[in-house]
């Protein structure tokens, strides 16, 4: 601004124009005032409406990014073109974070035959190739074969070395390398593979056939996001209660898309030689549990669709049912009849048995069989496990199944089940490939859309009144059924060994996702006052886990008390009447 | 409205006068905004007046104070101080540069026991003073003669420099943009604007290697902030989605997920607009916008009323520096400025930022105080 030459300026302020005495209360007293004023009053009121523009815009933008943007599914990564050809192809995640991919790296050979001097050469190689001594490297190459290993996967600094080297026979082959670059975070759902790059575990075996010789990346289901929400909250939660490992999964409740898979303990992908029997064990879709009173609410499904029951039928839930040798009651029963909105509220074994002896055991077996609650679930993975079913199916099962005990099935098929409960009922396989959103992803009826509108107020009853409060979020309407499964020890229960769980949806006006919470072998703390049933450990990790990631996932919170929502959750949960069906 | 009638004026009003010409208005304004942040200071802690909200409080207590204080001084007494405001500012800068303590990456503090003084934010309502100072002894004429226009060039261009070197590209920008205002409102013609910023256009390229790694990042960050949605675009995206999810009304107070679960560290600061924004939604943010639109107009009404030149130039600079504030952290916040350093006007958690805006709207408020006071280019009351 000052490179200019300066100009005669004596002669130049003669030249210019008399800008004195303008209209700014030129005329009043305090003289004739600056040309400046003018032009800056001017440039004052030009800034100002800058000014104003600029906030005008700040404004329209944060109504954009207030209303308008929905940040659901966001913009797809964009994965720059693979300049190298592998032989298995990346894993992504749905919105194309990297999972697995593979970098190419040499591999060291020999061949022994024609190394001059193995001593020497191990003695020169030992120091590059840390890990392994001279001894065993001299032993390798003085084998009488024409072909050994040296060493798989060299950093290109270990193969500049060995160049430098010039040792003869040495050799090397392009080789690769499977990276995970999530680690522990998706290793129960990615899997791992092997030095010779076939896939081992998890989705790296199931779909081994589409990654390897494939250039575009698989791309799952997960939501990375998600996922480290589900998985951190799960470990805080297994610390907290000392439990011995826990399971957490969410669905899309309509395609029934895997979002989210935890399985704890876990190990971390990178280095799956770490990894042991217990934290390669996925307890989602492999392990097989008697789930508890989570059951019940298939129970009020089962019974409701069938048209026998309805919102208004009671039960009579004043003293246990005995059977032969055994006992049914009630965990803090009320002793008295108890409607089947207050079974589910209360959770009452008792309530539940007689429910399903009302329906009866053919109709029972039929529909469990109808939610694949018979056979192995379907998933993209290779560890599944097959439930155990009773048999014969006698009336003691039928009782204890109603509350979810002499039945196991993984948490995978409770989950899955529990999406057609809620999604107006319609039943499809859970998947952990994402689905094409244009594409209608099928399913079978397994309800009616009236029993799955029931279904979702008493899930919400669970948690606005029942033992599920701890899980509600204000805004996002959860609702569920919170589980404490005695763990089968032998031939009896260990009641000290629970498996606390909640399974529940969220929000219970259009339920968006379905998810489980389950952990294996809790310890009361003292702020749980020491209990660890699921209500207490279960139901406050699915609530934070839904706090986090429904913003994520684009789920706008409710005015819970608007009368449409109220209208459309209301629960006539106390007077019980009486079923027809049940004995006076 | 009482601040368009003339009561002409040309000596300094007494003590009791000034008092009563305060305008408790843009008092009320200003409070307005500071609780709105006392109110989501409280929030960011979980609901607590611990760690930063009561301190916010008592350092707005202590700035208000000096704020009627600083209007109640003598129009004149500030003319004459403004330069040496200017070089205690400077010379704290070079103190920042040569013993300041290190945080965050950038050595920008200086301790000096009450406070953490932020010399960078002194300098900005300093570099105002002493360019209306300069501004107003020169004519029209003089601001014709390029010249002269090398020393307020000078004192632009040695704090944005210094302060480059800490690094802290926001508030370089911010020295430089409200030079540039001033600039513009002492008469400085049109095309020399256009020379320098043609000038600046063409040394983008060459600045662009100068700048640190990180800076790089956040300028292709903004540009394409999922492209590296872990690393540099987290924040900016984690923005976006807190403001996303509080819709039209917001998720209430004290409810807003994405901010308390720690999303978005260091949400006390410069990000403190998405925790409003995700708890009382649209409507909150525009109502804050509102508010800061209400006191830079008031401003600039003051500056379009003021009979002197010094006090015209001091309350637009103050104003637009006020503007800037605003305006760059909300750009960057709602990604349409990159992510540079840059507080939110008496909102966020910060000392010397609410401090030093106190301290110029105080001067604003000093220039309405003396508004019909005609000074003439030595400073004395009077016209040439």
């Amino acid at each position: 601004m000052s490179r200019d030459v300066p100009p005669a300026v004596t002669d130049l302020a003669a030249c210019r124009p008399q800008m004195r005495g303008n209209a700014f209360r030129g005329g009043s007293a305090g003289g004739p005032l600056h040309a400046a004023v003018e032009r800056g009053q001017s440039r004052l009121v030009f800034l100002a409406a800058m000014f104003s523009l600029a906030f005008l815009v700040i404004a329209g933008r944060l109504v954009d990014v207030t209303l308008m943007a929905q940040p659901a599914e966001p913009r797809a990564v964009q994965t720059p073109p693979r300049a190298v050809e592998t032989q298995r192809a990346d894993i992504v995640d749905r919105n194309g974070t990297l999972l697995a991919t593979s970098l190419p790296t040499p591999s060291l050979y020999a061949n022994p035959k024609i190394v001059p001097d193995a001593a020497e050469a191990a003695r020169r190689l030992a120091p590059i190739l840390v890990g392994s001594t001279e001894a065993e490297l001299r032993e390798r190459l003085s084998e009488d074969r024409s072909f050994v290993w040296v060493r798989r996967q060299l950093t290109p600094r270990q193969q500049h070395d060995v160049i430098r080297l010039g040792i003869p026979g040495l050799e090397f082959q392009r080789d690769e390398r499977r990276i995970y670059p999530q680690g522990r975070l998706v290793a129960h759902v990615v899997g791992f593979s092997g030095i010779d790059q076939t896939g081992l575990q998890g989705v790296e075996k199931t779909l081994d056939g589409d990654i390897r010789g494939a250039t575009a990346p698989v791309q799952l289901s997960i939501d990375l996001r998600v996922q480290h929400v589900l998985h951190e909250e799960l470990r805080r939660t297994i610390k907290e209660f000392s439990a011995i490992g826990g399971a957490g999964l969410i669905l899309d409740a309509h395609t029934s898309e895997v979002l989210a898979l935890v399985s704890l303990p876990d190990y971390d992908a990178n280095f799956p030689g770490t990894a042991n029997p217990e934290t390669l064990f996925n307890r989602v879709t492999l392990g097989v549990y008697e789930m508890g009173s989570v059951f019940k609410v298939l129970t009020a499904a089962m019974a409701l669709d069938s048209g026998k029951v309805n919102m208004a039928s009671g039960y009579d839930a004043s003293r246990p049912i005995q059977v032969s040798r055994f006992s049914i009651s009630d965990y803090k029963g009320k002793n008295r009849w108890l409607s089947l909105p207050e079974i589910i509220k209360y959770s009452s074994n008792i309530g539940a048995a007689k429910m399903a002896l009302d329906i009866g055991i053919p109709a029972q077996r039929a529909f469990l069989d109808k939610l694949g609650f018979l056979k192995a679930p379907h998933l993209e993975l290779p560890e599944l496990g097959a439930p155990l079913v009773p048999n014969p199916w006698r009336e003691i099962n039928a009782m204890t199944i109603a509350f979810g005990h002499g039945i196991s099935v993984t948490p995978l098929h409770v989950v899955a089940a529990e999406a057609a409960m809620v999604n107006g009922g319609i039943m499809r396989r859970p998947t952990l490939l994402k689905r094409d959103p244009a594409h209608n992803p099928g399913g079978v009826r397994v309800i009616k859309q009236r029993t799955s509108d029931d279904i979702r107020r008493l899930m919400r009853l669970v948690v606005t009144d029942g033992s599920g409060k701890k899980a509600n979020v204000p805004g996002y309407l959860v609702g569920g059924k919170t589980g404490s499964a005695e763990k089968a020890a032998g031939r009896a229960y260990r009641r000290k060994a629970l498996l606390s769980s909640f399974v529940g949806a969220f929000p219970m006006n259009d339920p968006q996702y379905v998810m489980l919470v389950m952990i294996d072998e809790p310890h009361g703390t003292e702020q749980s006052q020491g209990y660890a049933t699921g209500g207490w450990v279960a139901a406050p990790v699915f609530g934070r886990v839904v706090e986090r990631i429904a913003p994520i996932l684009g789920v706008l919170p409710i005015d819970e008390e608007s009368p449409q929502i109220r209208r459309d959750l209301i629960v006539q949960a106390s007077a019980p009447g009486r079923s027809p069906n049940a004995p006076r | 409205m009482s601040m368009l009638e003339r009561q002409p004026r040309a000596t300094t009003p007494l003590l009791l006068d000034r008092i009563w010409q305060i305008s408790w208005p843009l008092v009320l304004l200003l409070t307005a905004i500071a609780g709105i942040g006392f109110a989501l200071l409280y929030s960011a802690a979980g609901g607590s007046f611990q760690p930063w909200a009561q301190k916010q409080m008592l350092r707005f207590a202590l700035g208000l104070t000096g704020l009627i204080l600083v209007a109640l001084v003598d129009l004149r007494i500030w003319l004459r101080l403004a330069y040496v405001i200017y070089a205690v500012a400077l010379v704290l800068l070079v103190a920042v540069e040569v013993r300041g303590e290190i945080g965050m990456g950038a050595q920008r503090w200086i301790d000096v026991g009450l406070l953490q003084l932020q010399p960078s934010e002194v300098m900005k309502i300093a570099l105002v003073l002493a360019l209306a100072r300069y501004f107003h002894g020169l004519d029209l004429d003089d601001i014709g003669r390029p010249v002269l226009l090398i020393v307020p060039a000078a004192l632009v261009l040695a704090p944005a420099a210094l302060v480059l070197k800490q690094p802290d590209l926001g508030t370089a920008l911010m020295l430089g943009a409200c030079g540039g205002v001033m600039f513009f409102i002492a008469g400085v013609r049109m095309w020399k604007f256009a020379v320098v910023l043609a000038g600046l256009a063409a040394m983008v390229p060459v600045a662009w290697e100068f700048l640190r790694d990180y800076q790089k990042k956040r300028v292709l960050t903004f540009l394409n902030p999922e492209a590296d949605p872990l690393g540099a675009g987290y924040h900016i995206i984690q923005s976006k989605i807190a403001l996303g999810s509080g819709g039209l009304f917001g998720k209430g107070y004290l409810l807003g997920s994405q901010t308390h679960l720690n999303f978005l560290p260091e949400k006390q600061t410069d990000f403190i607009f998405t925790i409003l924004a995700e708890e009382w939604g649209l409507v909150g943010g525009l109502v804050l916008l509102g508010l800061y639109m209400l006191v830079i107009l008031y401003g600039i009404l003051i500056a379009l009323r003021s009979q002197n030149q010094f006090g015209r130039l001091l309350a637009m600079g103050v104003s637009s520096t006020l503007f800037l504030y605003a305006f760059i952290n909300c750009g960057m916040v709602m990604g349409l400025l990159p992510v540079v350093g840059v507080p939110l006007a008496l909102v966020s958690f910060g000392g010397t930022a609410m401090l030093t805006i106190l301290f110029g709207m105080g001067l604003v408020m000093a220039v309405y105080v003396h508004r019909d006071m005609e000074l003439n280019r030595q400073g004395e009351i009077g016209t040439d």
